[in-house]
């Protein structure tokens, strides 16, 4: 396997140490060729730099490849944003080689270049594609049978499909993969693909990204979904925080939100403290309380082999 | 010099079509939010109407029209052209500016929090490439003015 430098991106380290604690735990204990590399600045986040200057968009982000590109290393990044904006614009640059002489004019300045060599994957295609069930099911100590997960896959994890080219954009099925793979049900719902709604937060639109974050939550608790498991930071805060901040104001709706490096964790047998999910402002414990419980009781095929073997009446 | 761009051809076939609203999430969950609406005025030279609309900015960049669009293209570059045209008059949200600021200053949109990454036994955050980037970025500024101001005319 190739080595690879992982892109934290600004939100994680900022806000979300601890998802940065269990994606570092996962990636050990897989023993995969991981690399922090000096350097790297804000990916940048399109939402807000794209709008003001998108050329200060496409610069920022291809000076962040350029570093990976210079190392012959690939990147992966536990952030959809991160890797879905680099993306765009490796993408942009390769489609359009007036831009990226333009682009690398600059760089020269500081000593870099842009190749656009590098594969840049998000950690959970990466994971399915790279690391690959078999790998991931030896490493189960104690599998999620009986627990109903949602997905949310992120709108960036695997969109736009031109730059990111890892799943279907509008079908996709890698995360579902891993998480049945974990031995959990994958609910399959209404709303499963609707964006999380976290940008309102960040055009002074708060109560509409709650009114967002709502729509999912009610959702899912009406089908008895035991956790909403993501991979993003923006829809971690999404749905972490501001689902707590609607616990506050008298609305519960009870679901725990796990990171995909967590639930991965969970099962590979760490403990929730040491991945930090006791951090999280949706409390985590029904979830783990449930999960303990089920593997409490005895193997589902036990009653019916007794049965079977019982003395016959008749 | 690396500016954002429309493209009225493609932007023409938006007009006749529409079909990306039936599957936007701020279509169906913001009533008003219409980018069919705004790329009429577009296309009639009324873009400016939506300047200073709360709308422009209610876009998520979900790329659901994008990828279910038979141009592959998507309501959201109309969307973003008009918040680039608005920012650059200082209409926006004051989170926006807020978020600008930091990153043109800092490179990033926040530091490490050092104290809880001690408590979970995190190693030291690398280097950030603020430095760099802010030669770059002042780099690009000076090549675009150059660009317009060839002999360096009117730059009094
Ligand atoms: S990118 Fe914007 S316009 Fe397109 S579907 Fe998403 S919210 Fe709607
Ligand atoms: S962006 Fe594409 S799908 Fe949407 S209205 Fe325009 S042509 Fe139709």
């Amino acid at each position: 396997m190739k080595e690879f430098a992982v892109f934290w991106g600004c939100t994680i380290q900022t806000r979300f140490p601890f998802i940065e604690k269990s994606t570092r735990i996962v990636l050990e204990s897989f023993k995969l060729p991981y690399r922090d590399i000096d350097g790297f600045t804000c990916c940048p986040e399109k939402s807000l730099v794209n709008n003001i200057d998108h050329g200060a968009f496409v610069v920022t982000a291809a000076r962040n490849v350029a570093l990976v590109d210079e190392l012959d290393y690939d990147l992966v990044s536990p952030c959809t944003g991160c890797v879905s904006n680099l993306a765009t614009v490796k993408g942009e640059l390769r489609a359009n080689p007036r831009e990226k002489a333009e682009v690398n004019k600059l760089l020269k300045e500081v000593g870099r270049e842009f190749k656009g060599t590098s594969k840049l994957q998000h950690l959970v295609p990466f994971f399915h594609d790279t690391v690959g069930v078999h790998a991931i099911k030896q490493k189960i100590k104690k599998d999620f049978t009986g627990m109903r997960i949602g997905i949310h896959y992120g709108c960036h994890m695997i969109r736009p499909s031109h730059a990111l080219r890892n799943d279907d954009p509008l079908e996709p099925r890698k995360f579902d993969t891993l998480i049945t793979a974990l031995g959990a049900q994958s609910l399959q719902f209404m709303t499963k693909m609707m964006c999380c709604g976290q940008g309102l937060d960040r055009i002074d639109e708060h109560d509409r990204a709650l009114h967002f974050a709502r729509i999912k939550l009610k959702e899912l608790k009406s089908l008895g979904c035991d956790a909403l498991v993501l991979c993003c930071p923006s829809c971690f805060l999404q749905f972490d925080n501001n689902q707590f901040l609607m616990e506050k104001e008298g609305e519960k709706f009870g679901i725990p939100v796990i990171y995909f490096t967590e639930l991965l964790g969970l099962a590979m047998g760490y403990k929730p403290e040491d991945l930090g999910m006791d951090l999280h402002r949706v409390d985590c414990t029904p979830f783990i309380k449930k999960w303990e419980s089920l593997s409490e009781r005895p193997p589902r095929e036990d009653a019916i082999e007794d049965g079977l073997n019982a003395p016959g009446e008749l | 010099m690396l500016e954002a761009t429309l493209n009225f051809k493609l932007l023409e076939q938006c007009s006749k079509c529409g079909a990306c609203f039936s599957i936007c999430p701020s279509c169906m969950h913001i009533p008003g939010y219409d980018p069919r609406a705004v790329i009429r005025d577009i296309l009639d030279g009324n873009h400016d109407k939506w300047l200073s609309s709360r709308h422009i900015w209610q876009c998520l960049e979900c790329h659901h029209c994008l990828e279910i669009c038979y141009q592959h293209y998507g309501f959201e570059n109309a969307m973003t052209a008009l918040r680039t045209i608005a920012a650059k008059k200082g209409i926006h949200p004051t989170q926006v500016k807020r978020g600008w600021e930091m990153f043109v200053k800092t490179s990033r949109l926040g530091e490490p929090a050092l104290p809880a990454r001690k408590k979970l036994g995190l190693p030291e955050p690398k280097a950030s490439g603020a430095d760099e980037f802010k030669k770059l970025y002042a780099m690009l500024k000076a090549a675009r003015e150059k660009k317009e101001n060839p002999e360096g005319k009117g730059s009094e």
